[in-house]
């Protein structure tokens, strides 16, 4: 899943941007032209943050003392009891 | 026989004096071993309430100290083994309750109160403890609020600090599993309780603010006693928090529980579970909200584009060069359709344009229907036009008479004189006659 695009800083500024979107269109009376861009920029910040919902690996690691990561799945195995 | 008057004579009966008891002489020893064992003996556990002072620990690391109260004061020791369990520090001018016996020391003959455990009067002594930590960190300001630090709404990696053992690991992922099933967790296991904890708690939360993509970290352990809690009031915990390099929920015991860590920590959760449901939101939630923005924007430009061809439509009514408008509007409605067709919601926006579709069909219709209805107002005209004229009054065998210029329909006999010369139209053709005679009606 991609999701970088240079002009979204993370989905914070993501989620912020398209709320003021949706505010600039609701409050109305742009040209339509404008209308447009921001209707297709908010398109692609939405997209953008479902992708970065679906990004995060579902996994579990544990750090050990040496500082090295290894798989904590065990621990899940374990909780599921 | 006796007389009233003899009563204050009576001599009282004089009772037998008892025999001394048989002296018994002690040796000083004798009686301090005496009084040690009577005192010892009876004084095996004592509580007793008191003012500290004079303490002094001494090198061999027991502390000896007076009690004293406005009109007495007891000697008293402390030894290194019980005084290393105290969790606060004792100093002169408190005021304690203190738990021990009484034992007296033969060659001195002086007796003592030998002090199991001391407690803060008024509060506990763990209390006392963090009542003292509490006041060192918030005069260093690890506890101002401008310090504290906002969660990320979306974190990359969630980081654990705690034991392994514990429910509050197996809390912590089973709530993180069903609010956000992608989550990435790292656990740093710990110990969380008795003899080293704190020091391993802190090095654990250096540790994992370290690794990469860990943007938030929980550190916790599930409900004890305020002395199995204890490591979280620990100061090298709480510096340890301060220092954490990313923000950090505290989720120490239960929803009653306050540890110094909750007020170093960015955020308290009341439990390990509460801190997972803190750290993200449901995935749902999440996916409703943008959902819900997305379809405003989709909202406010399907009325954008409504009021398009509302005025479409008002080119429609007014009539006003339709055809052209109409084209204008396609053109514009074309590539509008092109931009659209680009994106997501396209049934959305089908509507819109099936509405525009249906504008553009009622326009192409009116003007289809208005020439229909030119070309029936001429048939119509053409038919009036038809029932007046004169050709078809000729026609079923009447005739016209004009003056000879042809100029004036002749409608009365008197107009005209005898020898005069009138023209007359058939149904066909044309007269030419002399009038020879006239008649009045």
């Amino acid at each position: 899943m991609s999701s970088t695009d240079p002009t979204i800083k993370d989905f914070e500024a993501a989620i912020a941007e398209l709320e003021s979107i949706v505010k600039k269109l609701e409050e109305g009376d742009l040209p339509l032209e404008t209308s447009l861009q921001l209707y297709e920029r908010g398109v692609q910040l939405s997209r953008f943050c479902h992708s970065r919902l679906e990004e995060a690996e579902r996994r579990i690691e544990v750090l050990n003392e040496r500082g090295q990561l290894t798989s904590g799945e065990n621990v899940k195995l374990e909780s599921d009891k | 026989m006796s007389s009233l008057f003899d009563l204050p004579f009576e001599e009282p009966k004089a009772e037998e004096p008892e025999p001394p008891p048989p002296r018994r002489v002690l040796t000083v020893s004798d009686l301090n071993a005496r009084i040690r064992t009577l005192l010892e003996q009876q004084f095996i556990e004592v509580w007793v309430e008191g003012e500290l002072s004079n303490s002094k620990v001494w090198n061999t690391g027991h502390m000896y100290f007076t009690l004293k109260d406005p009109g007495a004061q007891i000697r008293s020791v402390m030894f290194r083994s019980a005084l290393r369990l105290l969790r606060f520090k004792p100093q002169d001018g408190l005021r304690v309750i203190a738990r021990g016996r009484i034992s007296v020391y033969d060659p001195k003959g002086e007796y003592q109160l030998v002090c199991e455990h001391l407690e803060p009067e008024g509060l506990g002594a763990l209390q006392l403890a963090f009542e003292q930590l509490k006041q060192r960190l918030q005069a260093a300001g690890l506890f101002d609020p401008r310090r504290k630090r906002a969660l990320p709404a979306l974190p990359r990696k969630i980081g654990v600090v705690t034991s392994l053992d514990g429910a509050a690991v197996r809390d912590i992922i089973q709530v993180l599993r069903r609010r956000y099933p992608n989550a990435h967790i790292v656990i740093r296991p710990t110990r969380v309780q008795g003899e080293g904890a704190a020091l391993d708690i802190a090095r654990a939360l250096a540790a994992i603010g370290r690794v990469p993509g860990v943007d938030v970290v929980i550190v916790g352990r599930g409900g004890g006693s305020i002395e199995d809690l204890w490591a979280f009031n620990e100061e090298v915990v709480a510096r340890a928090i301060a220092g954490c390099p990313v923000p950090t929920i505290s989720a120490v015991g239960h929803e009653t529980d306050v540890t110094i860590a909750d007020f170093v920590a960015d955020l308290r959760a009341p439990t390990p579970s509460a801190a997972a449901e803190m750290v993200v939101a449901r995935k749902d939630d999440f996916c409703n909200h943008i959902d819900r923005l997305a379809h405003r924007v989709q909202a406010a430009m399907a009325t954008r584009l409504h009021r398009v061809e509302s005025r479409v439509r008002a080119l429609d009514a007014r009539g006003a060069t339709i055809r052209g408008q109409v084209a204008a509007r396609q053109r514009s409605y074309q590539s509008l359709s092109r931009t659209l067709e680009t994106f997501d919601l396209r049934r959305r926006l089908g509507r819109v344009r099936t509405r525009l579709m249906a504008a553009e069909g009622r326009l192409a219709g009116a003007t289809v229907k208005s020439r229909h209805r030119a070309d029936g107002r001429l048939r119509a005209t053409a038919a009036r036009l038809e029932a007046l004229s004169p050709l078809a009054v000729l026609g079923r065998g009447y005739a016209v008479c004009w003056n000879a210029d042809r100029t004036t329909v002749v409608r009365d006999a008197a107009r005209i004189a005898e020898g005069d010369r009138v023209r007359v139209t058939l149904a066909r053709g044309e007269l030419d006659c002399h009038v020879i005679d006239r008649s009045h009606d």
